[in-house]
Formats: structure tokens, sequence, C-alpha cells
């Protein structure tokens, strides 16, 4: 047996498929030189303000002064590692926060650093820079816009920009939704957890990869976004109303019963088919034989 | 009426020596491929033996052709019902080990082996899977009579014999076989294309080959169960049936098909018959006694006014309707009577006929007197000084059908469903025809007496010769009337070759010009 080895012949092979990874990669972070208030309000925004008050999280004006940059570098890039390793105001801050974890952000020490010394600036310098947070807090949803929302969830609705459902990765309890995916976290009470604010910037600006990514090209639209979170206001009100069926081992129990059914039922239909080759006796005499 | 054309085969079974050239033809021209290397779309099996695929000719096994269904036939083993029901498992299908597992030789093994103890060896290596294998079959493993206690005694045509029959054809002093060299019958009730759920195979209204679309084909393989001759094949790599396909794009340039052409005992005639379309039901949904009968009056005379205006009717040219008046199937099948279809009772009204093989009869050794007709010998002549006679003829001139060393059931059996009566009138019309060319060519026979045989077949002296001449005789353009396809205007119904008018062929389909460049 040959083995397989290297081989020095496609060395270039492998070259040209690395090469232009690696210079992606280099090319990625100089190319997206961004502002510490672009980077805020793209990374953090959506939970959190600048001098408007707490959202999901808390309000980040002069989080410089409150904490070491050293500290805030090492929960941005990693919370819940923190958190777990026990350190005292991260377990504090988790808590506080309704053991809401936030996601770690793919930022470097020095675009924190940016965005830190973005919110020493502070909000009260200019008004301009309250974040969407500051904006009052919509009416009682109606029911079309419920209606709406339940449609783009189930992907019944096309975004305008054409973004996926959001049940490819989430699932709500809900009677009228079939089970959406389990890829992210389950939203029937999210709108409680996190609030209509914290919704509506979470939707809006996703702070998650792998959301922001989705909705990078294809953003949703703030009547979207509207109805969305009025969507998941009344599935978080309504969620202990909902009856959906929980089959639970009787679906796997009839599954198996149906395949044995249908095998049976084959069994008897298919009794006269041609079971083995025509030859099938001969071969068998022949190779007993010949032992 | 309603007359088309249909191109027809006819295979003289005499002629046949078994040498498989038309099997490589046509593997090296159309199966030579992935997926194809089991298939043979042109076969040569011995009779009596199981055949290619094994026992293909036992409906209990694979359900193949029409039965009789009250007053009208129905499909053995696919159709509406059968196949919804039977859609995604086909019971009754061949596996590949009823072909046989396609193998070649890991010849390199012989060349590129280390040094050792022992001579390299080529295993044995499955076309299929790659894999070292056991050799189990081949696609005519039961050649020659091979392997008899395991396939020519489990032919299927024996079934209908009686035990002492079957015993007595495998003496050791009887034994005797012939060949049955087997493509697609282009029948004219086809089960293939009545079985296919998507309606890919379809018979080609020109020439009646029956051809299936690989572009439609969605591999249901109902066609593989509904064909009684198993000439449909499945390709697993493609993902298609595939059939023979008469070789149309030579029959369409006026070549022979690759199998004829190669045929080195000249056994295979081609040409056009005209049929009647609208007896088709009924032919094949007569009674089994009639069956025969109704299958060969289906073929129209060429020469009728009435049939040649039906022709011209439906659009069939008058080339072919020439074709048809000059065709040797025509005159093998009704003129002379000669040729018979290979298994009419499944009813699928094949167009590929066969003149029935003259049996070699019981010969009798005797002591004579051969002193006269050694000094007849010439002086380089190699002769026996001994005085045994080695007899072949009898007293009885049509004694020796009845002694010949198959039963006529047996024939009976593959050409005729049954009936002897078939396969004996075919048999002494052969034998008339030889006792004719003996007392003509070699004399010892009386004029007489070979006059008197014909008329017992109800032949005379010219048809004899003409038999004669097409039988042994024959040149390519008597075997094979092909008529010409009229590609041209099947061309102009598809473009407009005026603008390239007066070009003299350059220029036309855009590449002609540049072809040589």
């Amino acid at each position: 047996m040959q083995r397989k080895r290297f081989d020095i012949r496609s060395l270039p092979r492998v070259i040209m498929l690395v090469l232009p990874g690696l210079i992606g990669m280099a090319q990625a972070s100089p190319a997206r030189a961004q502002t510490g208030e672009e980077l805020f309000k793209t990374h953090c925004a959506a939970c959190h303000t600048v001098g408007g008050g707490r959202l999901v999280g808390p309000d980040l004006a002069g989080v410089g002064d409150r904490r070491a940059p050293e500290w805030i570098v090492r929960f941005v890039q990693g919370s819940q590692a923190m958190v777990k390793a026990g350190d005292e105001t991260a377990v504090a801050l988790f808590k506080e926060y309704a053991s809401i974890p936030m996601p770690d952000q793919p930022l470097s020490e020095a675009q924190v650093l940016s965005i830190v010394e973005y919110t020493r600036g502070g909000a009260a310098a200019t008004g301009a820079l309250t974040p969407p947070a500051a904006a009052p807090v919509a009416a009682e949803p109606t029911q079309a816009e419920i209606e709406h929302g339940q449609a783009l969830f189930q992907g019944k609705a096309r975004p305008k920009n054409g973004g996926p459902s959001c049940n490819s990765c989430h699932e709500v309890v809900h009677d009228a939704v079939i089970g959406g995916g389990v890829l992210a976290r389950e939203l029937t009470t999210v709108f409680g957890r996190l609030g209509g604010q914290g919704v509506r910037s979470i939707i809006g600006a996703p702070p998650f990869p792998v959301m922001q990514r989705a909705y990078l090209e294809k953003p949703l639209t703030p009547e979207e976004v509207s109805a969305l979170v009025a969507f998941l206001q009344f599935s978080d009100r309504n969620h202990a109303l909902q009856q959906p069926r929980d089959y639970g081992p009787k679906l796997a129990a009839s599954g198996a019963g149906f395949t044995a059914l249908l095998l049976g039922f084959y069994t008897v239909l298919w009794r006269g088919r041609k079971r083995q080759s025509v030859y099938q006796a001969i071969s068998d005499r022949q190779i007993t034989s010949s032992n | 009426m309603n007359i088309r054309s249909q191109i027809s085969m006819v295979f003289h079974l005499d002629k046949c020596i078994g040498c498989h050239t038309c099997s490589i033809a046509c593997k090296n021209i159309w199966t030579d491929r992935k997926g194809a290397e089991y298939m043979w779309w042109n076969n040569v099996e011995t009779k009596p033996g199981t055949g290619y695929p094994g026992k293909w000719e036992d409906q209990e096994i694979y359900k193949g052709g029409w039965e009789k269904d009250g007053t009208g036939i129905a499909l053995k083993g696919a159709g509406k019902k059968k196949g919804l029901a039977n859609i995604f498992h086909n019971p009754h299908l061949p596996v590949i080990d009823d072909y046989y597992e396609p193998f070649t030789y890991k010849y390199l093994d012989l060349i590129e082996s280390p040094a050792g103890d022992d001579q390299p060896t080529a295993r044995p290596i499955s076309m299929i899977t790659g894999e070292p294998m056991d050799i189990k079959m081949g696609p005519n493993w039961d050649d020659d009579l091979s392997g008899t206690p395991d396939y020519a005694r489990k032919d299927p045509n024996l079934l209908k014999l009686s035990p002492a029959e079957q015993q007595a054809m495998f003496q050791l002093e009887r034994m005797a076989f012939f060949y049955l060299p087997r493509i697609c019958n282009h029948c004219l009730n086809p089960a293939c294309v009545a079985a296919c759920p998507s309606g890919a195979i379809y018979k080609r209204g020109e020439d009646g080959v029956v051809l299936i679309n690989q572009d439609v084909c969605r591999a249901w393989r109902m066609c593989v169960t509904a064909c009684p001759y198993k000439k449909s094949y499945y390709n697993w790599n493609s993902g298609k049936s595939e059939k023979c396909i008469l070789c149309y794009p030579r029959i369409e340039a006026g070549y022979a098909p690759a199998c004829m052409h190669s045929c080195v005992g000249r056994i295979r005639y081609l040409g056009v018959m005209l049929y009647d379309a609208d007896q088709i039901e009924r032919v094949a949904s007569s009674d089994d006694g009639s069956l025969i009968q109704n299958h060969l009056d289906i073929i129209q005379d060429p020469f009728d006014p009435a049939v040649i205006a039906s022709a011209k009717a439906n659009g069939v040219a008058d080339s072919t309707i020439h074709a048809a008046q000059y065709s040797p199937t025509y005159k093998f099948v009704k003129k002379w009577g000669l040729a018979l279809p290979l298994h009419p009772e499944f009813r699928t009204l094949p167009m590929l006929f066969y003149v029935p093989p003259l049996l070699p009869v019981m010969a009798s050794l005797s002591k004579v007197d051969n002193t006269a007709q050694s000094q007849k010998m010439n002086d380089i002549a190699k002769y026996w000084p001994d005085n045994w006679l080695y007899d072949t003829s009898t007293e009885e001139l049509w004694g020796t059908l009845e002694q010949a060393r198959f039963p006529l059931e047996y024939m009976a059996n593959m050409f005729s469903a049954g009936k002897t009566s078939w396969v004996a009138d075919r048999l002494k019309k052969l034998m008339a025809v030889r006792i004719h060319r003996r007392a003509v060519t070699v004399g010892d026979i009386s004029a007489e007496k070979a006059a008197k045989v014909l008329a017992d077949t109800g032949l005379d002296a010219r048809t004899a010769e003409d038999i004669y001449y097409l039988t042994a005789l024959a040149k390519f353009d008597d075997r094979f009337v092909i008529p010409a396809a009229h590609r041209e205007q099947a061309i102009e119904m598809l473009e407009f070759t005026g603008d390239v008018k007066g070009s003299t062929g350059f220029g036309f389909k855009g590449g002609t010009a540049g072809r040589g460049a």
C-alpha cells in the first residue's frame, strides 16, 4: 500500500487556496477603521445609552471614570468568562441586570478604548448623541401590528429588504406558530426580560455576531421592527394562555407504530416478490463445495 | 386500415455460429460506458440454456409482458395500479447477479508487483465497486452447454416437456444445441412503452424503433420489469434506463445496424414491413390458438393498392413503400412463411423473427462396403479405410423431424407458444429446399422426388431457388433493404434551408465551413 503523503507539487495549489484568505484577514481591520461613535452605534447602542439612562444594560456615560480601562476591555471581550471567574464587579453587574449575559464583542483593545473615549464626551455635550433608546416608548400595539409581526416572525410575510425570518433560528411559544429553530434563544418572554426598548434596539441593530451578519445587508425597516416588537410583546403577555401540543414520547411511539404497520403492510403486499438472484442456489452450492 | 411502416428483422438460426461478434460490435459502439458494463443490448444465448439475464423467459419470476385479462390484455407486472403500488420498490426486478457482475482484471499487478517467491496474478476486480471480487457469472456462462446441470437443464422452455423427454435431450449421444442471438424486438405492442410512468419510451413513427428519451426517464424501472425479453436495462451511473436503439443513427445514414453489419454468419436480415396499426389491440388480445396467425396477418401486402394508399395517407414515403416491396424480412416472414416470432405468447407482437434451426437428427452407424467410394477419392484426399457409414438420412423424408434430437415441443415453446405444427411446417420447408438443392447440385436425389417434397410444403422450384439465394448467396444490399431516412425533410421542418441555398454546402449549420480549420 502506498500511503498518501504531502506532495510538494501540491504546494502552489495550497498557497493559492490559503493566500486570499490571509490577505482578506490582514485587510479586514485597517479597511474598517471606525471612530468610537460609529463603533458604539454598531456594537453597543442596542443595549446601552450614553447619558440616556438604563436600557438592557447600564448607561455608559462616564464609564471610563468608574472602571479601569483594562477591566473594561476584558469585560467587553469576554464578560461571561469574568463572571465565571468570579470577578466581583462583573458578578454584581450580571445580577443587577437580570442575569442577561452580554455577548462577547469582536473588538480590539484600541477599539474598546476609542468607545470609552467617546462615552467620556457624554451625551450631555450634544443631543444628537442621544441613542434611539431615549425615544418615547411606543403606544399599545394594534392588532394589525401584532398580526404583521407574527407573519414576519414565521416567514409568511417577507421582510422588505429580504432578511431571514425570525423562526429560522428562534422559537416562540404560540399556538399559531409552528416550532421555530433552536439555533438561538427562545423568545417567548424576551419582551419581559429586555423591555420594549431593548428588544427594539436589538432587532434594529443586532449586537450578536451571527444575527448582525444575517441582517447586515438586509436590515429590517422601522415598521417591521415595530411589528415584531408588538408581536413579541403579545406573546410575552399571552404565553401563559398558549397551549401548544406536546406529544412527548407518544410522538416517537406512534412513529415506530406506523413504521411497523407499514412494514407489515408491505410484507403482505410484496409476499410474492423476487427475493434473490435466480443463480443464488448455484453460487451457494459452488461456494460450499469449494471449501 | 391504418398502415404504418416498421423496420423488422429476421435472424436465420441455421446460419448462426455463436461467435458473439454481434455482441462485441454492439458493446464497442454503445455500452462501453460506466454504468453500462453489464448491459448487452445484443447477446447470443445457447439453447437449451438459462440465457441472460438468468431464466428471462420465466415470467413467473420476472412478471414481464402481457397476459389475457377478460377480453383484453393487461401488463403482468406493471401498469397503472400495479405500477402505483410498486412505484417505490419494484418487487420483480432482476438484480445484478441475475445478469452478472461485470469484472476486469488487475493486469498492472502482473507488471508492477515486487519480486517475490510466487508468480504475480491479476485478481478480478468488479467494474461496479472497483473492489476485488469472486466471479460468479458471465453474460454467456452457459455457452455451448457448459454447466449443463445448472443452466441448460433449468431452461424455462423445458418446463412443459415431460421428464422423459427432458431426460432424453441430455443423453450424451443425443445432446445438441443451437444459438439464439437476441436484440430488442421493437415490438408493435411494446410492454415497456405501456409500463413507463414517465412516458419516456416511445415508438418512432417513421420506422417503429422503440426508444427511451434520456431526458424524460425518471428511473422508475417499470420497463425493465415489463419487457418480457429483458432488453431494457437500468444504467446505475446515469440513473436512466437504456435499450437497443437499432443503431438508428446508422439506419438513418443507410448503414445496417452494427450487429447486423458485423455478423460473420450473415444470419441477419433487415427490411421494412407495413402493418395495420388498427389491428394491434385485437391481435394482441386474440386467443392462444389464433395468436400467431393473427400476428402474421397484421403484416400487410406491400403490393396491395389499398395498403399503399393508406400508407401514403399516413405519410409513409414512396421510398419506404418501395423498400417494403423488396424487404427480405417480408419474404421470410410472409411470402415464404419461414420465420416465427420469439415467444409470441408474451403478446408484445415482436418484430424480430427467427428462422428456426433445422434440427440435427440422430445418425445411425452401419457396416457397408466403401471400396467403390474410396476409389473415387483424389490421391491427396484424406480418407479412412474403414467400412462404416455414419448415416443421417432416413427412408422417410419427413421421418427425420420426429427423429430429431430435440423434441419439437422444445422449439415450439420458444417460437410458437407451444404449437408444434408451426415449427414443423417451417422446418419441413427448410428441409425441402435443402433436398431440392441436393437434387440440383449433387444429383443423388431424383428430380421427381425433390419436386414432390417441395409440392408437399407448398413451394415450387422457383421459390426454392429464391429461398436458397437469399439464404446462402445474398449480398449486402439483398440482406439489408434500408429505406431512405429523408433527413433533409426533417431538417427543413426545424430550420429554413433557403438561406444557404446555392452555398454548395458551405456555411450550412454554422460550423460546417470552419470545420477543417
